[in-house]
């Protein structure tokens, strides 16, 4: 073993298993390197950065607590955006926070009903942390992403924002291998809708 | 291939998936304008989805995940760490530090075989030691019995040799520890009252 661990080469199987040891420069380690990518997928699902930063401590501490569970033969990464995923959607569901899309209600039956439940992000009121929320999550794609339906949102940002495979989200998120194709498929294609009126 | 193709044969393209069944498809892509064009807007969703950044959290993050987080460091690891943190971190303070560690250990291999070759005046030696060091302990002991019990006591102890002077130690030892009782027992006789 070298004198002093490289733990930033180290694969996460190993950086976990150096944690199990009690080593805590390599819980900083885990924490270091999926600290951007938990944030954002709960970012990008509760719309909130206060929300979000808190659900994603208690994600962290929820698994570096329990380390020692941590089975080598699967991915840690899968492991962590399981209980990331399973922290949000508890609180999705305890605070019954509504996705509303800011071109209006997705239920909305003419356009008159659009405009009457849409609303605009740029409010002259924000406060500093609102206005980085909506430089944040501001953008067309970012406001199309935040009118899907949760478990369809957290599908398409598995997929196509973390790179994950079909196999590893159907894991991940506890869903058959179908609905998780169905629920991307439907995902890009309200995705596409969202923002065909920018192509055209 | 005779109609435009289903949403989830696009899905397939768009997934790179390989096989028999995808040939026909991109055939038909190459010859159909409007699944072309459809099945490059799915392509541009992609790439846009693809090219979203990553958040960051507050700086002081790990810090507030840590404070609540319970690491518990066996003694074993400690250790390993303390040398590690003492132990230089440059290749060349380590190649000095080896070289400091390979000489002292050449020069204590070669006193102890020194020693082994000497073993006879070493066994002396110890011996020598260990005799003055209990005349030394018999004096003491004599002249404390001789300060509390009087001559008589004393002689009789060093005439005894080390057992008796054992003995005499023993009875001293259990006759204070009983002293002390015994007073620490008429010191609550009042408190009792």
């Amino acid at each position: 073993m070298p004198l002093s661990l490289d733990l930033a080469n180290l694969p996460d199987a190993d950086v976990a298993a150096l944690a199990r040891q009690g080593r805590e420069s390599a819980y900083r380690e885990l924490v270091r390197r999926y600290e951007r990518p938990v944030f954002s997928l709960i970012y990008r699902m509760v719309h909130d950065r206060e929300t979000a930063e808190d659900l994603a401590q208690d994600t962290f501490i929820k698994v570096l607590n329990h380390i020692d569970r941590y089975l080598p033969e699967f991915k840690f990464s899968s492991w962590l955006f399981k209980i990331a995923n399973n922290v949000t959607i508890d609180f999705l569901r305890k605070r019954q926070l509504k996705t509303v899309s800011i071109e209006g209600s997705p239920h909305a039956a003419t356009r008159a009903d659009a405009e009457a439940t849409s609303f605009d992000v740029r409010s002259t009121n924000e406060s500093p942390l609102e206005e980085i929320e909506s430089r944040e999550l501001g953008s067309a794609i970012e406001q199309a992403i935040a009118g899907l339906r949760p478990e369809y949102r957290a599908c398409i940002l598995l997929r196509h924002v973390e790179g994950r495979s079909y196999e590893e989200i159907a894991a991940t998120l506890d869903l058959p291998l179908g609905t998780v194709k169905t629920y991307i498929h439907r995902a890009r294609h309200a995705l596409r809708d969202a923002l065909g009126h920018l192509r055209e | 291939m005779d109609r435009h193709l289903l949403p989830e044969e696009i899905d397939q393209l768009l997934d790179g998936e390989v096989g028999f069944g995808t040939a026909p498809l991109k055939a038909h892509v190459r010859a159909c304008p409007g699944c072309s064009a459809e099945l490059e807007s799915a392509r541009a969703l992609v790439r846009e989805l693809e090219h979203l950044p990553h958040f960051a959290p507050s700086l002081e993050f790990t810090n507030q995940v840590m404070a609540q987080v319970h690491v518990f460091v066996p003694w074993h690891v400690a250790l390993l760490d303390m040398v590690r943190g003492w132990a230089p971190q440059s290749r060349a303070g380590r190649t000095v530090a080896w070289a400091w560690a390979g000489t002292m250990a050449i020069v204590f291999s070669a006193a102890a075989v020194f020693a082994l070759t000497r073993l006879d005046t070493i066994v002396f030696a110890v011996g020598l030691g260990l005799e003055r060091l209990r005349a030394m302990g018999v004096g003491v002991l004599s002249d404390a019995t001789t300060m509390l019990f009087g001559d008589t006591a004393a002689h009789v102890v060093s005439q005894a040799g080390t057992i008796g002077a054992a003995l005499a130690l023993l009875v001293l030892l259990v006759a204070t520890a009983l002293a002390a009782r015994g007073l620490h027992a008429v010191a609550a006789l009042p408190r009792r009252r």
